[in-house]
């Protein structure tokens, strides 16, 4: 098989780019309507759910892309994500006045099945993995 | 948008999906199963987002519009892109990823028929 040393985008990587997908269209979706309907409700909230959407699409074009520069782009969007749903999960919790609408990353991501919380130590975990040799 | 079109609708996307995760379980590509699964999946939603263009274009107003025609197009597009994602992958992992586009699927047409349902101003 002729895979090149570095591509992120096969195997376990095309579910984790399926996820991603998933998740940069949900959270570009809401963050948009967000923002274009009631920004000025809840500033801070819907400004983070923009961010949220941006981590998504940059660790999804990232792993897509693979390489050195892909797998680099899609590490620092990972652990912005890792971070984000941690810091925003534990705010949303204690002061749900700050946070009047979800976002994907409000409690941890319970909105999402906790699919948010999961996917970024995936994301980690696999990209950590890759540069050992692929495997089927 | 009526509950009896999401109910097919579920149910094509959850066999959809256990195909998927059935041929990544015993390590297979995907098949033809998968190719007609996925587009029965995508003939009702197509029907699907047809009936409620033509509410939508008849007055029925869904709480949320603009997320409502979002997840309205992005339901439509999501086996196909599932599809085009999961063919070009060799291994067993293809059926994962049809499984995922599935399952987001199901999950986003009971999102679409709760905004439906809820009429809003």
């Amino acid at each position: 098989m002729a895979e090149e040393r570095g591509n992120t985008a096969h195997g376990p990587g095309r579910v984790l780019v399926a996820l991603y997908g998933v998740f940069a269209l949900a959270a570009s979706a809401r963050a948009a309507v967000q923002l274009a309907t009631r920004f000025d409700q809840a500033p801070l909230a819907y400004l983070l759910s923009a961010l949220a959407a941006v981590v998504y699409v940059v660790a999804t074009v990232g792993l897509v892309r693979g390489g050195r520069q892909g797998r680099r782009t899609a590490l620092v969007a990972c652990a912005l994500e890792l971070a984000g749903v941690l810091a925003v999960g534990t705010l949303s919790l204690a002061d749900p006045a700050a946070f009047p609408d979800e976002t994907v990353w409000s409690g941890f991501g319970r909105g999402y099945l906790y699919i948010p919380l999961v996917l970024p130590v995936l994301g980690l975990l696999w990209l950590r993995r890759r540069p050992y040799g692929w495997m089927p | 948008m009526t509950p009896g079109l999401v109910v097919a609708a579920t149910v094509a996307a959850a066999a959809v999906a256990a195909l998927g995760v059935l041929s990544t379980v015993l390590g297979r590509r995907i098949g033809l199963a998968h190719l007609v699964g996925a587009g029965a999946l995508e003939l009702v939603l197509v029907v699907q987002a047809v009936v409620a263009g033509l509410a939508l274009a008849g007055g029925h107003r869904p709480a949320e519009l603009p997320t409502f025609v979002a997840y309205l197009s992005s339901v439509v597009l999501l086996p196909v892109a599932g599809v085009l994602w999961a063919r070009t992958e060799p291994t067993r992992w293809a059926g994962t990823v049809l499984a995922v586009a599935a399952a987001a699927v199901g999950v986003m047409l009971w999102r679409l028929l709760q905004l439906w349902e809820a009429t809003g101003g």
